[in-house]
């Protein structure tokens, strides 16, 4: 459980940051930035990050379903914590929850040093 | 008939054998759940193969040496301001016309036999002198200086037919003669004609045909590598979202087993769908730990 539980936090944060990158970033500078200028070729080169994004978010589906069912989270929950990797940021907040509830019910499993 | 079934179910949902279990699944209020599941299953393999036939159909547009194929009039496969047909790519075509010699520009950064060079580009007008025109490359030159004079007047050769670049690179001096790509946008400040979306490789060395003089022939196997990476995305995409459709397989299956099995090990109550994630300690039977 607990490994679960950590291998879910460092993929929610990867997906996170890759999402983040690729919706708030790469995507505005591919289509915002003035044609053929240095951030519009930066903008488009970027966006083969999404293929990453795709294959992190992929791992991270399998693996917050697994601990859906282990930590028993609701069914509403478990689709927002799913939906949170193609929604830009929401999944910062989940992996918050996640991990207070995480601390909150399994204190013995956790360090006392986590932040 | 499905009411029959789902009456027989719920009259036995208490001490249910074993084959019963699967009636009791289509109980109307169960309906919700097989819908979403079925469609999301359906969009996901559907996405899936569509991504997957973009992939085939860039990698056979790739594959697909047309080069070989009986010339095409320009005419029949491109029309001045059509975009690029992409099952083009390659293939020969007869261009007729009139030498634009004073917009000729050399292309930087192509090899041949692995010596860095130019290529010698001259746009055709096809219709009229002062009409639409095509570039063509006319052939491969090692040195800006050592480029023969422009060929003038009427002309008709064969060339391989190309989309033009543009993946953006910057000319780094604009005032030459010397571009960086074949690129619509750089040679229209050339020419007072529009141009096609196109280009053409002379194809037709043996001819009759002045352009090429003083040029080595430029061939296919010098252009650049054009959409094998976006082909690769393609396919990635195609796994991932069959990917997504197999999870959305297995979820449901999982849900459908919980739901049997809990009216088999729970005595008192069969869990509702809401129930079943969330519930009691004993309510996962699969998964509790």
């Amino acid at each position: 459980m607990k490994n679960l539980f950590n291998a879910y936090r460092v993929l929610a944060i990867i997906v996170g940051v890759l999402l983040a990158f690729c919706s708030l970033v790469a995507l505005p500078l591919k289509y915002l930035a003035p044609e053929g200028s240095d951030l519009q070729q930066f903008g488009e080169a970027a966006s083969i990050m999404w293929v990453a994004h795709g294959w992190v978010f992929m791992i991270y589906v399998v693996v917050a379903f697994l601990l859906s069912r282990k930590a028993k989270w609701t069914p509403a929950f478990t689709i927002l914590a799913l939906a949170a990797g193609l929604i830009p940021l929401l999944i910062f907040w989940v992996e918050h929850k996640v991990s207070q509830r995480f601390r909150a019910e399994h204190p013995e499993l956790v360090t006392s040093d986590a932040s | 008939m499905r009411i029959s079934l789902v009456n027989q179910g719920i009259g036995r949902a208490r001490t249910p054998p074993y084959d019963q279990d699967v009636p009791r699944l289509l109980a109307p209020r169960y309906w919700g759940v097989h819908l979403v599941a079925i469609v999301a299953v359906a969009v996901a393999a559907v996405l899936g193969a569509w991504q997957y036939d973009a992939w085939q159909e860039r990698r056979a547009a790739e594959a697909v040496d047309l080069t070989r194929l009986e010339p095409i009039p320009l005419d029949d496969a491109i029309g001045p301001d059509d975009p690029f047909p992409g099952d083009k790519v390659g293939q020969p075509v007869v261009i007729e016309g009139t030498w634009v010699p004073d917009a000729t520009v050399l292309v930087s950064g192509r090899e041949l036999d692995g010596r860095e060079g130019y290529w010698v580009v001259t746009p055709v007008a096809t219709t009229r002198p002062d009409g639409p025109a095509l570039p063509v490359v006319r052939g491969w030159t090692p040195s800006p200086d050592d480029v023969p004079a422009p060929p003038t007047g009427a002309t008709e050769l064969v060339g391989w037919l190309q989309p033009t670049e543009g993946t953006g690179e910057a000319d780094p001096d604009p005032d030459d003669d010397i571009l960086p790509q074949v690129r619509t946008a750089d040679l229209v400040q050339r020419v007072d004609q529009d141009l096609y979306g196109a280009y053409a490789v002379v194809a037709d060395q043996d001819g009759v045909n002045d352009g090429t003089d003083g040029l080595e022939q430029a061939t296919l196997a010098q252009l650049p590598d054009v959409g094998r990476f976006t082909a690769l995305r393609n396919v990635l995409y195609a796994l991932e979202w069959w990917f997504f459709g197999a999870f959305a397989l297995f979820v449901w299956v999982r849900w459908m087993r919980d739901e049997t099995a809990d009216t088999q090990t729970g005595p008192e109550t069969h869990a509702t769908p809401e129930t079943d994630s969330e519930g009691e300690p004993a309510g996962t039977a699969g998964e509790g730990q």
